[in-house]
């Protein structure tokens, strides 16, 4: 067998869900093994990925400015917004647990909004690039995409046990909308992206 | 009508991650099979993967009720006292604007790991008992992409953040719920690392095979 090959260029389509090969020749839509739709590449996977992203890449905005919650303590509101939060972690000596809101709320949406661009622009100008390392910074984003839900959850778990009437009191503000949706809609556009397309258009493989 | 595809199982497998035609591996276990191109883990094979399975996603289902009834933590600040469970979590905020977010923690946290292990139960019962169910490749292909949703540790995580939070301002209470999610978030973990796609999708096309010889 001649080495490199791919599965498209010998004519078999590999079934996404069961991994089950099929001849293109069969003309099969749906997968003999698990019935799943049969496609050579995801469909769509640039329009959609692209479209997710734009869409995370504009409520990123809203998610940084607005308050994520607000903190009543005797009948005082004052507004916290992401980074407002973390500056107030390091304010009280919790400098590693800073570093990890920072990671997880800041650094790593902020990874994946411009590491999603640049898979997707190498893929529509076929850039020549080293694909085996894109594609590792595909598996890097796609993997690490569910840990940026911590802000949300601790802020569930925030506002459900501050509830004290006048003493002290935690409600969420209008960025943590955006802000799960800025990290579900780039969970969506990572599943979307094909990491096969890099593979695809790297001319000497 | 099952087609034969005598290509296939026997000879070769594609990467998913970049499509290279490989030769089929027959790895034993304890050996891991990376793709030569891009390096994707292909095969992890596991002891027992099947009976595994079973076992942990029936502690996980008994798991749940404790991990979802009983109070995780609890503060106290000059008297008065507030305990939080999982799904109080999500009650909280389910107000007018905020009930999208209160959604997400839903599923994240309480409805997605509970799908999951019982697929898992669904799945590794008819595998263990070998009977067939014309459900179990589309419980299967759920179950595959229900995996990055269940969330389980991201909420640790959260719960740990939280809590050095709330650590300045109030006496934290750690209740039984929290020991009953730490154990099902292992047996979660455990469920993902157990399981061996290859052989499930292996015997659920096998099993499906006989079905349709018989009839």
């Amino acid at each position: 067998m001649k080495a490199n090959i791919t599965a498209l260029k010998q004519g078999l389509i590999r079934c996404h869900d069961c991994g089950w090969l099929v001849k293109i020749a069969d003309k099969l839509s749906h997968c003999p093994r698990c019935d799943s739709q049969l496609h050579a590449r995801l469909p769509y996977s640039l329009q959609r990925t692209s479209a997710f992203l734009i869409s995370g890449m504009l409520l990123y905005i809203p998610a940084n400015v607005f308050p994520i919650m607000t903190v009543n303590q005797f009948g005082v509101g004052e507004p916290h917004t992401i980074v407002g939060g973390i500056i107030e972690l390091i304010d009280s000596k919790m400098v590693p647990i800073a570093l990890l809101v920072l990671v997880a709320s800041i650094l790593v949406p902020l990874f994946k909004l411009i590491g999603l661009s640049l898979l997707l622009l190498s893929v529509h100008f076929r850039w020549q690039i080293n694909a085996r390392l894109w594609t590792v910074m595909y598996r890097i984003i796609a993997f690490v995409g569910r840990w940026s839900m911590l802000d949300i959850f601790m802020i569930s778990i925030l506002v459900d046990l501050v509830n004290l009437g006048g003493v002290a009191q935690i409600i969420a503000g209008p960025a943590a909308i955006a802000f799960a949706a800025v990290v579900i809609l780039t969970m969506f556009a990572a599943k979307n992206f094909d990491p096969r397309l890099l593979w695809d258009s790297q001319e000497n493989q | 009508m099952f087609v034969t595809n005598d290509l296939n199982s026997t000879n070769y497998d594609a990467c998913p991650e970049c499509d290279l035609l490989i030769n089929h591996a027959h790895p034993t276990i304890g050996d891991k099979v990376h793709c030569p191109r891009c390096g994707f883990l292909l095969a992890r094979p596991r002891k027992q993967s099947i009976e595994h399975t079973f076992s942990l996603s029936i502690a996980g289902l008994i798991l749940i009720f404790p991990a979802n009834l009983l109070p995780m933590i609890g503060i106290e600040v000059m008297g008065e006292s507030t305990n939080g469970l999982l799904f109080s979590g999500v009650m909280a905020l389910f107000s007018k604007t905020m009930w999208p977010v209160a959604i997400v923690v839903f599923l994240a946290s309480i409805l997605f790991p509970l799908v999951h292990i019982l697929l898992s139960f669904l799945i590794s019962g008819h595998l263990y008992f070998n009977r067939s169910c014309r459900y179990l490749a589309s419980w299967m292909c759920w179950m595959q992409h229900l995996d990055e949703w269940v969330m389980l540790e991201v909420y640790m995580l959260g719960i740990i953040v939280a809590c050095v939070k709330l650590m300045a301002m109030a006496e934290i209470k750690f209740g039984w719920g929290l020991y009953a999610f730490i154990a099902l978030l292992i047996i979660t973990g455990m469920l993902t690392s157990k399981l061996d796609t290859e052989l499930f999708w292996h015997r659920i096309g096998k099993l499906r095979k006989e079905h349709y010889h018989e009839s």
